[in-house]
């Protein structure tokens, strides 16, 4: 049984090669552009020194903070790169097995649809995200390295500034549980593509976001209220990982007049922001689950009971 | 004998049409089956509820189990090449046998790899970058890996060259059949398997109008060569198909006595593509 499941999730990492390039290429692009970044501003000679001089001078929570939204700004591509991975993936997942009939060969290995359909909302819900953390990881220590031997380079103290302060383990827990979390509640969408996939005869893509775009507008002009766009829309960004006083990037590093300032009541690190409580007792969360459970068990129904090779 | 398939009244229709009309049949332990029939005849759904890959009306048992809800167990013992074209292109040949290899219990590697290392076709290869008749060869490579009761075959040949066509039926011969083996094969070309047969059917327009051993066909079926007024005395004897060739009247008769027939000009075993051209039409 497990094994089975693992071999299902192998053969979608042969298959979609893209859920370790993306990251992959996430990753370098976010190094390069801190590489450069450092090298552009090394013109402005005095100012950086002066900047580096300051950091210098900073208590070590205002360090740590700042490392904190350096961490924050590095995590933020990955994030975004993987929800989009996820949507394309899923939407490919029962699609093209149907399309190049291959499908005829794999249900003719003992194989459950159950089994097949699970592995691929897995692979999009769980297996993207833990190589998206991977690859925060990675980069986050790459750019922190950099910017050590950068600022070292300048007569800095790189190991002071960055190392001593860089509060690495809190953030990385704060990034895994977010990447984990994140496709846990929008996961009535993966339910929503994953069928979408295992039905639609062309273009996946139009089918599955058409409907996510038109049915609110629908609504709104028939019925005049805006439930579905509140479902689709306003939920989406909602993620109720966060306590609900906490986490605010507005707040969290200011701008005050043209100098960046660091809130008075920021935390080091975001992980004292997270409540699993409130996610984990959020019926916006089961509900969303349960959602996604029947539209993945429709999914499989679809595979199984349709005969279109 | 063991009874691999039994099937009593199965149909299947879509909306209007019936592709598969009240089918009864039985397939026994160590046969190899011919299910010959027009496009359209119904061939392909039969296989298909066969194989658990559709739902149909009527009881359909094949090992023993409902192929349609225990499609898992029955995929354990049951092995089908549906069409040259099915194997993922994506796929390298050495991750089709370790994902095989995991899931399939039956699944040798080791054979699949010395059947392999005959071909041409290397482990580090895509699927995609292999010639249409090396993807059957390596199918088939790994059918002939899994120890299965059954082999459904559904025009396994279709595109192939002649020397490939051949290949595929000596190998499926020679390294795959025994007594405890059983295949059921679906072709355009009956002629190349006409040989390895021990039983056909014919279906046509969603029934079996032909369900008999290579052995007894030739005790019912006589074709006749007759020409001129002795022609006109043997159709009394109501031939069920009729064609001229080179002047010559060639008829085939059913349930008449070779004996008989020997009295108005040759007799012959008729070839199963003449025969089923005659039953098709006969039945239409």
């Amino acid at each position: 049984m497990i094994q089975t499941q693992l071999t299902l999730l192998r053969r979608e990492l042969w298959e979609h090669r893209s859920i370790f390039i993306t990251p992959l290429v996430v990753g370098l692009v976010v190094a390069l552009g801190a590489l450069t970044g450092q090298v552009a501003v090394s013109a402005f000679d005095q100012a950086v020194d002066l900047a580096i001089l300051g950091a210098s001078n900073l208590g070590e929570r205002e360090r740590a903070v700042a490392i904190t939204v350096l961490m924050i700004a590095v995590s933020t591509p990955f994030v975004i790169a993987m929800s989009i991975l996820a949507v394309f993936y899923l939407l490919d997942a029962l699609y093209a097995e149907r399309k190049d009939r291959s499908i005829l060969f794999w249900r003719s290995m003992p194989v459950t649809d159950a089994e097949t359909v699970v592995s691929k909302l897995l692979t999009a819900i769980l297996v993207i995200p833990l190589i998206t953390f991977a690859a925060i990881v990675a980069t986050s220590l790459v750019v922190l390295a950099v910017s050590g031997i950068w600022i070292s380079m300048r007569g800095g103290d790189g190991g002071q500034l960055i190392w001593a302060a860089a509060p690495l383990f809190d953030n990385f827990l704060v990034s895994l549980i977010f990447v984990l979390a994140l496709p846990l509640w929008l996961s009535p969408f993966a339910g929503w593509f994953l069928l979408v996939s295992a039905w639609t005869k062309r273009s996946p893509f139009l089918v599955g976001f058409l409907p996510l775009i038109v049915a609110p507008m629908i609504e709104r002009i028939l019925v005049g209220t805006s439930y579905l766009n509140e479902l689709i829309f306003v939920r989406s960004g909602k993620v109720p990982l966060f306590s609900e006083s906490g986490f605010d990037p507005s707040r969290y590093m200011f701008s005050d007049s043209d100098r960046p300032m660091i809130a008075e009541d920021a935390a080091t690190s975001l992980l004292s922001y997270v409540d699993p409580v409130r996610f984990l007792s959020s019926p916006g969360l089961w509900l969303g689950l349960l959602v996604c459970a029947l539209l993945t068990a429709a999914a499989i129904y679809i595979r199984r009971y349709r005969d279109d090779s | 004998m063991t009874r691999l398939v039994e099937a009593r009244g199965v149909s299947k229709s879509f909306g209007t049409t019936t592709a598969v009309d009240n089918v009864s049949f039985t397939i026994d332990a160590g046969r190899i089956t011919g299910l010959i029939g027009p496009n359209g005849a119904g061939k392909t759904t039969l296989l298909k509820a066969m194989l658990g890959l559709t739902d149909c009306e009527g009881t359909l048992s094949v090992l023993g189990l409902d192929p349609f809800r225990q499609r898992k167990e029955l995929m354990r013992n049951i092995c089908f090449i549906a069409d040259v074209a099915v194997l993922p292109r994506w796929i390298q040949v050495s991750q089709l046998l370790d994902f095989i290899e995991s899931v399939h219990p039956q699944f040798s590697r080791p054979r699949a790899e010395e059947l392999l290392a005959k071909t041409k076709i290397k482990a580090s290869a895509k699927v995609r970058e292999l010639s249409k008749g090396m993807v059957t060869q390596l199918h088939l490579s790994i059918i002939i890996a899994i120890d299965a009761r059954l082999l459904v075959l559904d025009e396994p040949t279709i595109g192939l060259d002649i020397i490939f066509r051949k290949e595929f039926y000596s190998n499926l011969l020679n390294d795959y059949f025994d007594e405890q083996r059983t295949i059921l094969v679906t072709t355009h070309q009956v002629e190349e398997i006409e040989n390895l047969l021990t039983h056909v059917m014919f279906i046509n327009d969603g029934r079996i109008v032909l369900d008999t051993s290579m052995e007894d066909l030739p005790s019912q079926f006589t074709e006749l060569t007759t020409s001129g007024s002795r022609a006109e005395e043997a159709r009394r004897l109501g031939p069920i198909h009729e064609r001229d060739t080179f002047g010559k009247k060639v008829m085939i008769f059913e349930g008449v006595s070779r004996d008989t027939l020997r009295e108005f000009g040759e007799t012959h075993k008729p070839a199963i593509a003449d025969l089923f051209v005659a039953k098709v039409k006969g039945a239409s």
